[in-house]
């Protein structure tokens, strides 16, 4: 009962917010819209505590059944184990908070009960997706949150750009969606049910189904690519910073995207059995860190600089479930929600302080001005760049050190990519911080003017989750998966590697910031010098390796083509309308030849009297 | 034989429809018809010696009259305006 | 002697069925080829005449006598008033037969050959016979099993008096208005 209760409030609040909200005002939308959330995040502790008790047993609840084919039944049935919880606590947690950040954001906004409307419904997509005991309880919630994406990103849909970048997120998750379909397709005719727990049991077992393991897992990553905007299907993610910024925090930064982190942890047991799909996930993973990381270097707008962020985290929690360290990449899903919403709500703040600039070329001086969003702001990039004892460094050097060792795929060049990564996300981060709050300001006078802090309702937000990314890496989330999600094994040769590569991620940690403090330290001088030194390279990275302008060169408008040339031209206009155009002339020409029988004639139609009643008199003798 | 005359009046009278051209000739013809059918109903009630066949004998004479009662006027109304009594004069509902 | 006067009357009564009925189709035809509108209607009285005297041969007397009285005397004089009132003499004066003269001759051969053969192959053939309905009987008839359709005649006989009316009124409004 406690865990559909969890999942259902926020539906509640969809409805409640979205039928009655306008009519009621402001405050009572804020206090369903928050309270709901902060509803759920009790009972998930609660629940929390139930399975803890319990020794780590999972949870089972079945809520109904949903379809009954055959002796088969589909039920809609929620799930609670380690990872589960995990997931529902961030979810409830920083969703909570990020609505009540929202609560400031979106003060001013004429469409605010429309907005916490959309918020309740993601979440409750959300946790249907973490909840869910089955595939098709998570496929679900996955495509709903897609659903609630869209809904947000185009939240001020008056401007087309921001429909179309809703329209872009939808397609891309829906093209990785046909291969998510086709995974659950095989893995429901191997197998004979999408019970994730039971899938996971029958590939663990003796008898391995008899499908290719690495064909379902690299078909379910065609789906986690998608939604998590790895390569090819990343390019979502960047133009989604067109929404609400509390929108790009919950759902481009802590959650949406990582479900396709949590889909790769919860089917580890396929993983674990599937070489060429692990091996797939780690190449993909990594090149989408490093090639995300060097287009953020030189974005010039603060909202695109975390998106690329994002996919870059994202790309590193990918590698460490290609090298089968499931439990680590969850831990960085869980210090990455705390930092990133913290980033992205800084931004948002930061926006909110200066009137809607988003150019980080025009901003600078900000630290004196806007002192609690600076300083959450720096921790927060602290905390990403991996300067210990943040959350950040734990997590990202769990993940260095696995990717380095790991029986499962870990090499030395694979280290060296993602340690690679990790240098340019301290350099970009720091970069950040120095042109948007330090330094002679770059401000036009009349935003100069209007700087202000902001409320407390989106300060308090800060610091509570600057907080968080400060001290949340002391809490040991893989060993506390372990029962669940055991840590892939270690050679014994390298064991004694692991201290020099702490030591080394905390040097290339510095170094990223040094870099950012000599580049961009002096107002961005030797930054400029260095742009004009490289004018291709960085027309290259600017333009995102026109990633964009390929696709549309090589799907878009062959697809165009066809559907003009041969689907309307040919197929429509020509086919089914010459059709039935054709029929109706015909109809016509045919009625037109017989209604010369009607002359008007009265002898005419004497003579057809006697004619047919000859014909008829003739007909009716000889045959009876 | 009687059956014989009953059916070359109406076919006399229907190829009469076909052939002439006058309007009231036409009309004429019509009642020959109907003299015919009068007269293979008299005929077989008759044969059969039920007295609905004169029922119904008398009932076409009440029919004949009501027809050519109104089918005179209407040929007058159509004279009047085209001043003539050719049927062929009289094709407006073609096509 | 009074049965050969039977047996001679009722040759008799054969030999007058004989001559009223060929000449009843003699009328017939000269209808379909006479000229002038007045021989035409002539003709189609003699018919109508000689009909009814094959009625009473028959022993109709009163369908003989309604045949008098509705069609010679109403139906006919209706007709000739109107060929009296009409000029006559237009083109289907001078050219009496339409262009389906040949089809239509066909036509009626066709009909006719049709219903022979089928008479042929189907009825005995009749002659006069002692069997004569009563006008006692026909009423009697009419007024128990058939009042229906009695009052149904009586009916459209008003619906023909008011149609009369509204065709004339009709083209007399047209004309004035």
């Amino acid at each position: 009962m406690l865990l559909t209760l969890i999942v259902v409030l926020p539906l509640v609040g969809f409805f409640i917010n979205g039928l009655l909200g306008n009519r009621f005002g402001k405050p009572f939308v804020t206090v369903v819209g928050c309270g709901l959330p902060i509803v759920a995040f009790i009972l998930a502790v609660k629940s929390f505590l139930d399975l803890m008790a319990g020794g780590g047993t999972p949870i089972v609840e079945t809520a109904f059944t949903w379809a009954r084919i055959g002796e088969r039944s589909f039920d809609i049935g929620f799930w609670f184990d380690r990872l589960s919880a995990v997931m529902v606590l961030i979810v409830t947690g920083v969703g909570s908070l990020i609505h009540v950040y929202s609560t400031g954001y979106m003060k001013e906004d004429k469409s605010f009960a429309r907005f916490f409307a959309y918020l309740n419904l993601f979440l409750f997509f959300m946790l249907l997706l973490v909840l869910g005991r089955s595939l098709l309880v998570l496929f679900v919630g996955w495509e709903g949150v897609g659903l609630a994406s869209y809904l947000l990103i185009g939240f001020w849909f008056e401007e087309p750009d921001n429909a179309r970048a809703g329209k872009k997120a939808f397609i891309t998750n829906r093209i990785g969606d046909a291969g998510f379909l086709l995974g659950m397709f095989l893995l429901f005719w191997a197998t004979g049910t999408l019970e994730m727990d039971r899938i996971n049991a029958a590939f663990m077992s003796a008898t391995a189904p008899a499908v290719s393991a690495s064909l379902v897992g690299i078909l379910l990553f065609i789906g986690a690519t998608g939604k998590s905007a790895q390569i090819p299907l990343h390019v979502w993610l960047p133009d989604a910073m067109a929404g609400p910024t509390p929108v790009s925090a919950l759902i481009h930064a802590a959650t949406m995207v990582t479900a396709g982190v949590y889909l790769v942890a919860r089917m580890s047991g396929i993983y674990m059995h599937a070489e060429a799909a692990s091996q797939v996930v780690t190449v993909i993973g990594v090149a989408t860190a490093f090639f995300a990381a060097t287009i953020a270097v030189v974005q010039n707008d603060i909202k695109k600089v975390l998106a690329y962020s994002t996919i870059s985290q994202l790309g590193l929690m990918f590698v460490a479930l290609g090298v089968g360290a499931y439990s680590v990449a969850i831990f960085h899903v869980y210090t990455h929600a705390f930092f990133k919403a913290c980033l992205f709500l800084g931004a948002g703040s930061v926006i909110h302080a200066l009137g809607g600039e988003q150019d980080i070329r025009r901003m600078g001086g900000l630290a004196q001005k806007i002192p609690v969003t600076f300083w959450t702001f720096v921790v927060a990039t602290a905390a990403i760049a991996g300067i210990p004892p943040l959350a950040g460094f734990f997590s990202k050097d769990e993940i260095l050190w696995f990717a380095f060792a790991s029986e499962r795929g870990g090499s030395p060049v694979l280290w060296a990519v993602a340690s690679g990564t990790a240098l340019l996300t301290a350099f970009y981060m720091f970069r950040l911080v120095w042109l948007t709050f330090l330094g002679k300001s770059r401000m036009t006078p009349e935003v100069e003017h209007h700087v202000h802090e902001s409320p407390w309702s989106m300060t308090g937000v800060l610091a509570v989750l600057a907080a968080g990314s400060a001290v949340g890496g002391f809490l040991a989330l893989p060993h506390f998966l372990e029962p669940l999600l055991p840590l892939p094994e270690i050679p014994e040769h390298l064991h004694h590697l692991e201290t020099p590569l702490l030591v080394a991620s905390i040097v290339i940690a510095f170094a990223g910031l040094a870099g950012a403090a000599y580049f961009f330290g002096d107002g961005a001088v030797r930054a400029a010098r260095m742009r004009g030194r490289f004018p291709g390279l960085h027309r290259l990275l600017s333009g995102k390796y026109f990633i964009d302008e390929l696709y549309e060169q090589l799907i878009g408008r062959p697809l165009v083509w066809i559907s003009d040339r041969v689907f309307l031209r040919t197929g429509d206009r020509m086919l089914f309308d010459g059709t039935l155009h054709g029929l109706a002339g015909l109809a016509r020409r045919t009625a037109g030849a017989f209604s010369r029988v009607q002359t008007g004639n009265l002898h005419l139609y004497a003579f057809l009297v006697i004619a047919g009643m000859a014909a008829c008199l003739v007909w009716s003798f000889r045959h009876g | 034989m009687l059956l014989l005359l009953a059916m070359a009046l109406f076919g006399l009278g229907l190829v009469g429809v076909i052939v002439r051209r006058n309007l009231l000739v036409m009309l004429m013809c019509m009642e020959l018809m109907l003299n015919g059918v009068n007269l293979s109903l008299v005929t077989f009630a008759q044969q059969t010696g039920t007295a609905a066949g004169a029922v119904l004998v008398f009932l076409t004479f009440v029919v004949a009259a009501a027809e050519i009662a109104i089918a005179i006027p209407i040929v007058l109304v159509l004279v009047h305006q085209r001043r003539t009594l050719d049927a062929d004069a009289y094709t407006d509902l073609n096509g | 002697m009074v049965a050969t006067l039977n047996a001679l009357l009722a040759d008799l009564d054969t030999a007058l069925l004989f001559i009223f009925a060929l000449s009843a189709f003699v009328g017939a035809a000269l209808m379909l080829v006479l000229r002038h509108p007045m021989q035409v209607a002539m003709a189609l009285i003699s018919t109508m005449v000689f009909l009814g005297g094959i009625y009473g041969l028959l022993g109709v007397h009163f369908i003989a006598a309604f045949q008098v009285l509705i069609y010679v005397s109403a139906v006919m004089v209706f007709m000739v008033y109107v060929i009296m009132l009409l000029d006559v003499r237009d083109v289907s004066f001078k050219r009496r037969f339409s262009q389906w003269l040949v089809p239509g001759v066909a036509g009626g051969v066709l009909l006719v050959g049709a219903l022979g053969y089928g008479l042929w192959f189907g009825v005995d053939r009749i002659a006069t016979t002692t069997v004569s309905f009563g006008l006692a009987q026909f009423a009697a008839a009419f007024l128990s099993e058939y009042w229906f359709q009695f009052e149904l005649t009586s009916v459209l006989l008003v619906a023909a008096v008011v149609a009369a009316l509204a065709v004339i009124k009709g083209s007399r409004r047209r004309d004035r208005g």
